[in-house]
This record gives C-alpha cells, sequence and structure tokens, in this order.
C-alpha cells in the first residue's frame, strides 16, 4: 500500500490533533476518515451520475436541434432529482416468473462492483483512497461484477427480452475486457508498475509527457482502450444489451422503479470511472502542466479539477459518440472485438515492449527534443 | 481490529458461500453462492498480504469461471435448473446413495488429517510475518520470480494456454449432424 | 495484531458496504413512498401485450459458451503478463531489457498463435462458424 488518503493527511498537524482527541486511536480515525471520505466520493459520484443523464439528454437535444429538458429549474438542470424522485414513487414490479432472489441481486451486484472501483481512483497526488500495488488491476478485476450483474439481470427476469440482453450484455463485456487490458497492460509497461500513484507521477509535467504521447503505440492503445471501454459500460453505438429496437430495453426491461433507477445508477458512475481510468492513465490524470516543489491542501484541489476536467471533457465525448453513431450488428460487434481490436492491442503491446528497449524507455517527445529523464 | 474484521468477513463469506452451493436446489442460485464463495477467498488472500493473488482470483473465477458456469447452465436449458434429487437426510439435493455418501466422509476425514498433519509442520516452523508499514510488493517478487527462476514455467504455462485454447475451440465447434 | 497496510483495504471494503446501504435504502424509502396495486396483468413478463409463452429460460447458443472459452484463456495470459509487465521497466534499467523483450515476446507470440489458430478456423466468427466446421468435416 503505498498512499491512501490517510497517510497523505497524517503528514498535517491538524491530522495530530484530530489523533489525539480520537484517543491515539489509528485505526478508528483513519475508519472516519475513509468513510467521510467515500461518502463525499459517492455523493459526488451520484451527483455526476444524476447530471450525466441531464447532459445527456441535453447534448443530445443540441445535437439534433431540440430544447431538451427545460422545465425542472433553470435549464432544466434539476430535472435529475425530479427523475430521482419519481423513480423512488414508481410502483415496484416483479414479473410473478422472475427468480426473486436474483432479481433483487442484480442491481446490488452492479452498484457493488461500480463503487468498488471508486476506492482506486486517482483524484488527485494525495487523495486516492487506497493507492494499491495492483490499482489497475484491481479495478479491470472488479469492475467484472458488473457483467454477472447484467447477465443475472436478464436471467432473473425471466423475460425473453432481458434473457436476449442478458446473454448478450455478459458476452460483449467479457469480450471488449480483453483488449482493455491488453491496452492497459501496455501502459503498465510504460510506467513499470500497476498502482495509480506510480502510473500518474510517471506522467508529470508538460502534455508531451503524457503516455498517450509517449510513443506511437500508446497512442492507438489509447483508441483502442476507449472503444473498448466504450462497449464494456454498454455505451451506444455498442449498447446491442440495451439495444431499444429490438430487445425493449434489454437486460433492464423488467426493472422497474428503484432497481432501475440503480442499474441506471452504476451504469453512469460506471462511465465516469472508465473515463477518470482513461483520463489518468493515458492524459497525465491529475497533473499540472508544472512543477510545484511544495505541497499545501489548495494546490491538491486544483489537482482535482484538473482530473475532474479531463474526466468530464472524456464523458462528453462518449455522449457525442453516443448520438452520431448508429447501433452496431451483434456479428460486427464480435468481430470488432476479436478481429480488429485485440490483434491491434496486442501490437500495440508487442510495439511499446521493443520502444522501451529500443529506445531505452524515452518518450517519442524526449527523442525528438532532446532531454531526458 | 480491521485486520480481524477483514478476516472474519472473508471466512463467513467463504464457508457460507460453499454451505450454500451444496444446500441451494436452485443452480443458478448454487453458481451465485460460489461467486461469494470466491470473494471471500479473495478476501482471505488479501488479509494474507497476497494482493496480487487476492485480485488474480477476483479476475479470473468471479469475472471468468463463474460467468462461463452461467452460461454453461444456459447451454443446458433445463426447465428450471431445480433440482427434486435428494438425499443426505433430504437436505442437501444430490445423486448418491448411503454408501457413497459414507466413503465420501471417509475420504474427507483421512483428507483433512493428512492435511492438518502436513501444514501443521509448516505453521509450526514458520513464524508468522508481522509486515510494517511498508511491506514490499508482491507484484513485483512474483514478476522477478517468474522472468528469473521459473521461466522455463512462465513460457510452458502460455503454451499450456494454447493447448487449452485449441481444445476448447475444438469441442465446442459445433458440428452437423 | 494490528498491521497498518490492512486499512489500506479498508476503503474497498466501505465503498462495498456504502453500495448495498445504498441500494437498501433507497428500497426501503420506494417501499415506503411507492403505491402497491399488483394485479396479475401487471406481473406477466412484458412481451409487447401479447401473453407470453413458455419460460425465457431456453437453451442458449453455444457460441456464447465458446466466447466465454475464449475470454477465460486470454484473461489467465493477461495475469501471467501483469507482474512481468510491471517489471519490464525495471529490468531495463538494469540492462537486462533484451532478455526481459526476448521472454515477452515469445510469451505473447504464443497468445498471437492461440488468436490465429481461432480465426483460421472460424471460431471468432459470429454467424458462419456452422458453415466453415461443415466444410472441414467434409474434407
Amino acid at each position: 500500500m503505498n498512499q491512501t488518503v490517510v497517510s497523505y493527511l497524517s503528514q498535517y498537524e491538524f491530522y495530530d490533533i484530530i489523533l489525539e482527541a480520537f484517543g491515539n486511536n489509528e485505526g478508528l480515525l483513519a475508519f472516519v476518515i475513509y468513510s467521510l471520505f467515500a461518502v463525499i466520493i459517492v455523493a459526488l459520484c451520484a451527483t455526476i451520475g444524476g447530471l450525466g443523464t441531464y447532459a445527456e439528454r441535453k447534448i443530445s437535444a443540441d445535437i439534433q436541434q431540440r430544447l431538451g429538458p427545460n422545465r425542472v429549474g433553470p435549464y432544466g438542470i434539476l430535472q435529475f432529482l425530479a427523475d430521482g424522485v419519481k423513480m423512488m414513487t414508481k410502483e415496484d414490479v416483479m414479473p410473478f416468473t422472475a427468480d426473486k432472489m436474483l432479481f433483487y441481486l442484480a442491481p446490488c451486484l452492479a452498484l457493488v462492483g461500480v463503487f468498488a472501483t471508486l476506492a482506486v481512483l486517482p483524484w488527485s497526488s494525495g487523495f486516492i483512497m487506497a493507492d494499491m500495488n495492483v490499482g489497475i488491476f484491481y479495478l479491470i478485476a472488479i469492475s467484472s461484477l458488473v457483467g454477472v450483474s447484467v447477465f443475472l439481470g436478464g436471467y432473473a427476469s425471466n423475460s425473453k427480452w432481458s434473457m436476449l440482453g442478458g446473454m448478450r450484455g455478459a458476452s460483449q463485456i467479457i469480450s471488449y475486457e480483453i483488449p482493455v487490458t491488453i491496452s492497459i497492460l501496455a501502459i503498465v509497461l510504460l510506467a513499470g508498475g500497476m498502482s495509480f500513484g506510480a502510473i500518474v507521477g510517471h506522467q508529470k509535467g508538460l502534455p508531451t509527457n503524457w503516455f498517450i504521447f509517449h510513443n506511437p503505440f500508446a497512442f492507438v492503445a489509447f483508441f483502442v482502450y476507449f472503444i473498448g471501454a466504450l462497449a464494456e459500460t454498454n455505451r451506444a453505438p455498442f449498447d446491442l444489451p440495451e439495444a431499444e429496437s429490438e430487445l425493449v430495453s434489454g437486460y433492464h426491461t423488467e426493472y422497474t422503479g428503484m432497481r432501475f433507477g440503480f442499474f441506471a445508477l452504476a451504469e453512469y458512475i460506471e462511465v465516469f470511472v472508465v473515463c477518470g481510468v482513461a483520463a489518468a492513465l493515458f492524459l497525465g490524470g491529475s497533473n499540472l502542466p508544472f512543477d510545484i516543489s511544495f505541497d499545501i491542501l489548495p494546490i491538491q484541489l486544483v489537482e482535482v479539477v484538473i482530473f475532474m476536467t479531463k474526466t468530464l471533457l472524456l464523458y462528453y465525448v462518449v455522449i457525442w459518440i453516443r448520438w452520431t453513431f448508429p447501433r452496431l450488428r451483434v456479428d460486427q460487434l464480435m468481430s470488432i472485438c476479436w478481429k480488429y481490436l485485440t490483434p491491434i492491442a496486442i501490437v500495440n503491446l508487442c510495439g511499446c515492449a521493443i520502444w522501451l528497449v529500443v529506445f531505452n524507455g524515452r518518450s517519442f517527445a524526449q527523442i525528438v527534443f532532446g532531454g531526458h529523464h | 481490529m480491521f485486520a480481524q474484521l477483514l478476516f472474519a468477513m472473508s471466512a463467513l463469506l467463504t464457508v457460507g458461500g460453499a454451505i450454500a452451493v451444496v444446500v441451494t436446489k436452485n443452480i443458478m442460485h448454487s453458481c451465485i453462492f460460489l461467486l461469494a464463495c470466491l470473494i471471500g477467498v479473495a478476501g482471505l488472500y488479501a488479509t494474507l498480504g497476497a494482493d496480487f493473488v487476492a485480485v488474480t482470483q477476483i479476475m479470473v473465477y468471479v469475472g471468468g469461471i463463474v460467468i462461463l458456469m452461467l452460461f454453461a447452465v444456459m447451454l443446458t436449458g433445463g426447465k428450471d435448473f431445480v433440482s427434486r434429487a435428494q438425499n443426505l437426510l433430504g437436505l442437501a439435493p444430490s445423486m448418491g446413495n448411503k454408501w457413497t455418501f459414507s466413503i465420501a466422509i471417509l475420504v474427507s476425514i483421512v483428507f483433512l488429517l493428512t492435511n492438518i498433519s502436513l501444514i501443521g509442520n509448516i505453521v509450526r516452523s514458520h513464524a508468522p510475518k508481522t509486515f510494517g508499514n511498508d511491506y514490499p510488493s508482491t507484484v513485483s517478487q512474483i514478476g522477478h520470480l517468474l522472468v528469473k527462476d521459473h521461466v522455463l514455467a512462465f513460457e510452458l504455462s502460455s503454451v499450456l494456454l494454447l493447448g487449452a485454447l485449441v481444445g476448447a475451440a475444438i469441442i465446442a465447434r459445433p458440428r452437423k449432424q | 495484531m494490528t498491521p497498518a497496510h490492512f486499512d489500506g483495504l479498508m476503503p474497498v471494503v466501505i465503498f462495498m458496504a456504502l453500495a448495498v446501504i445504498l441500494f437498501t435504502g433507497g428500497h426501503f424509502a420506494s417501499v415506503l413512498l411507492a403505491p402497491k396495486k399488483p394485479s396479475h396483468g401487471k406481473s406477466t413478463p412484458y412481451e409487447c401485450g401479447e401473453i407470453p409463452v413458455g419460460s425465457a429460460w431456453s437453451m442458449f447458443n453455444v457460441r456464447f459458451y465458446v466466447v466465454g472459452l475464449i475470454f477465460i484463456i486470454f484473461d489467465v495470459e493477461s495475469v501471467l503478463m501483469f507482474p512481468v509487465a510491471s517489471i519490464f521497466r525495471e529490468l531495463n534499467d538494469m540492462g537486462q531489457g533484451g532478455y526481459a523483450l526476448i521472454i515477452f515476446l515469445s510469451f505473447i507470440s504464443v497468445l498471437i498463435e492461440g488468436i490465429a489458430y481461432c480465426w483460421r478456423k472460424g471460431d471468432l466468427d459470429w454467424v458462419k462458424s456452422f458453415q466453415v466446421s461443415t466444410k472441414n468435416n467434409k474434407n
């Protein structure tokens, strides 16, 4: 465990004062700090997820020259709160043929899988809940719970639409995990470590130090990752598991009210997490564009803002893609994954390894403009 | 405090999940309890400080094997995936009769005792390690072992996986007739 | 026995617990707020207004299973590559880059062989896998 938010805060004086107030019980204080930050992050992510639905509708309205939601609050910005209240007050309907236990479990599992990924998301150099040694690997592993939940959601409903959507969703999610994992492997190779701290710390300074510009292979790996991530989160043009024109609503056809809301929330937070990972791995994460020798709390907040800006820009691109591209056919989906993305990702991985050895770890910019790390 | 709590939760998840897997009569529920059991095992690895193995457990078993099992169950397409066969005092769905059960119990007791006698020596001879604040990353240790001491095993494992891939593809390939 | 490094795993457990709490809380709120007027028609599975015939739990195509199998092989391969990839740079700095590169590339080349085989034999095709295999059987 390299760094956590607790170990970061413990370098300040006020930490000792608070620690004394807790009777020098470090474990308890750590629990309180973690819980506090966890609640803040979850609240933030839920808001982002909620605003994501609003942004999605507003951006799609812009793209299609409509107005979009504009009734609730200024510019309709409170629409997501109205939606949330509405979901809570909707009747809970469950098909009488459903598998009750799994029907309840599926959205919970999706939520658990997505929330668990938030524990390693690097908000800034100090504010990272747990900078595990296996950071990115853990994130890939735990987010596969979402695949199980999609399948279970489809299975438990015992509706034909749901079942088809669930099967498609699970096979799509596991298929696209391969190119995503291999693209991430290329970055692990370049960074020389799996922890987010090491990966982000390696990209300090100007954008030329970002891994996306490290070498041509990493540049391609970013796009492979991004396309694969779109498919893993069931976003258009890969939204076959919930294709409304053929499968009604896919695996959550039978879900109503709050349980549907949790599925939607998990999906939107997952998109945010995936964009955050892309920003951290390829786009320099929360690094400031210049070196700062001192470290105070406001700078951490600036770093959080930088990270959020990059992530939300990618989020915008995700929505933009959704409303621009038509949906794929299921055989095209599989051939894109196995015949294009996976071979390209493997070539990128080999390319990155060769580049690292041949140019002794220097990036493209360092070779062109000189200088060394 | 937290370490004990984590261990207790993981152990509970593992044992409870394992018992539920054999007791439940619905094969889909069995799969999900197996998922809980495997996550519990990952938690146990984590309490031992083996972070890489813990995450590998989640990655391969939770993300791969369980989904494959669910797919396999869907292949059979049984009417409602509920087993009606009952044995072992009518508690658990199972095959076999009194004889097979008694033999199985005998075998598992022998196996358990052998294991205890084997592992007991190891536990007694090695004092439990106490980690400091910065325990070494198991990832880099595993990596160094893989490329230096066990490089042949590392390379051969890829050949083994190739064999598994080809075998799986051949067996699962649909044939006419 | 309070090794401090376990505290780093605390956020994971806390986040998972938060997810469960949020789920149960939301559920509880909806139980309190939502109306409850169950009827038979409401709780039939949705099939565009038709009365559903049979159960949705039926036999599924073997293709899903094949995809799952191929996925697991690649999954295990990537798991094995992760530790080697994470020390690759370190080895390169130690001057053993060529050795590490050979090991890494020979591992990947076997992976490429696997995917090439499946591609050649049509296991990666979603639609055509039947035709290809029957053609091979005749030969």
